[in-house]
């Protein structure tokens, strides 16, 4: 299945929006997808993405399923932000 | 700027306990009016086209993770005034984001956390260099480490007040006490667009 980022906005900044996007992804998308099912995050039309935001979103899908990929991350604050993950998050993607 | 930067001061230095509001134009009480305010900006600055689009992405990530750790560090403990002042000069010589708060500020915050810290100095210090956050057990901290090096990879200058101490971040970073004590923080990110940076290039 393929998330589109952008459908939650394209200024992501904050842990408590981050939280609540998580929730409705878990609510409305992820329900019913097995933990081995492939994910493609896609990051198209996203603006402004925060360690913030990510932390509660991406880490926690990443965590939550083994076959996930990042598609279109082009955008400097995506790419920061991923670093940052990666860096001090743990984030193994 | 040089008014925006004077009425920063004023209020963050304000005697404690003062219920004095900044100008409405520069106070975001609350985190949604931070964002949509922020949202602005940079909208502002994608339409202004004097700054490339990559800087206005990574500018515009480092305010709102600097706008929202004040919100995110003092909710239920504003010690007087809640909420942050955020203003920008984007279009002036000296391009700059001012944001700032009147929050318990960084040594109190991570103090809970690393008992050691014996100042304002180390505090900021640990909040730019170490994993480590004041919202134990939330698993946070990095805020502040993707600021740092977002200002290094794209040549911002920021300098970073809390207490009686100033980060002072660019390539490096250089921590040192400053004249001045809040007791909060107050973040002056100052940037130039590309085309000022080929013309100090050459």
């Amino acid at each position: 299945m393929k998330i589109e980022i952008k459908k939650f906005g394209d200024i992501l900044i904050s842990r408590p929006a981050g939280r609540e996007a998580f929730l409705a992804l878990l609510a409305y998308q992820l329900r019913d997808i097995a933990p081995n099912e492939p994910i493609e995050i896609d990051f198209d039309g996203v603006l402004v993405l925060s360690p913030s935001w990510a932390d509660e979103v991406i880490t926690p899908l990443v965590e939550r399923n083994a076959l996930v990929t990042l598609s279109n991350t082009d955008n400097s604050s995506v790419q920061a932000t991923l670093k940052t993950l990666r860096e001090y998050s743990n984030l193994k993607i | 700027m040089e008014e925006i930067k004077d009425k920063v001061w004023e209020w963050v230095l304000a005697e404690q306990g003062a219920q004095f509001e900044p100008d409405a134009e520069y106070y975001c009480p609350t985190r949604d009016i931070f964002q949509a305010r922020l949202d602005r900006m940079t909208r502002v600055m994608l339409q202004d086209g004097g700054t490339g689009e990559s800087h206005v992405y990574l500018l515009s990530s480092i305010a709102g993770e600097i706008g929202n750790n004040s919100f995110d560090h003092n909710i239920g403990i504003w010690p007087d005034i809640a909420g942050i002042f955020f203003s920008y000069d984007i279009l002036g010589k000296t391009k700059q984001i001012v944001l700032a708060d009147r929050g318990v500020g960084v040594l109190a915050t991570l103090r809970k956390v690393k008992n050691e810290l014996q100042n304002h100095e180390q505090a900021l210090r640990t909040a730019f260099t170490e994993r480590l956050s004041g919202r134990l057990p939330e698993r946070r901290g990095n805020g502040l480490k993707f600021v740092r090096e977002s200002v290094a990879m794209d040549h911002f200058h920021l300098s970073f007040y809390s207490g009686d101490a100033v980060a002072e971040l660019n390539e490096q970073i250089l921590i040192i006490k400053n004249d001045r004590s809040i007791s909060g923080c107050l973040a002056n990110l100052m940037y130039t667009t590309e085309l000022e940076l080929d013309t100090k290039k050459k």
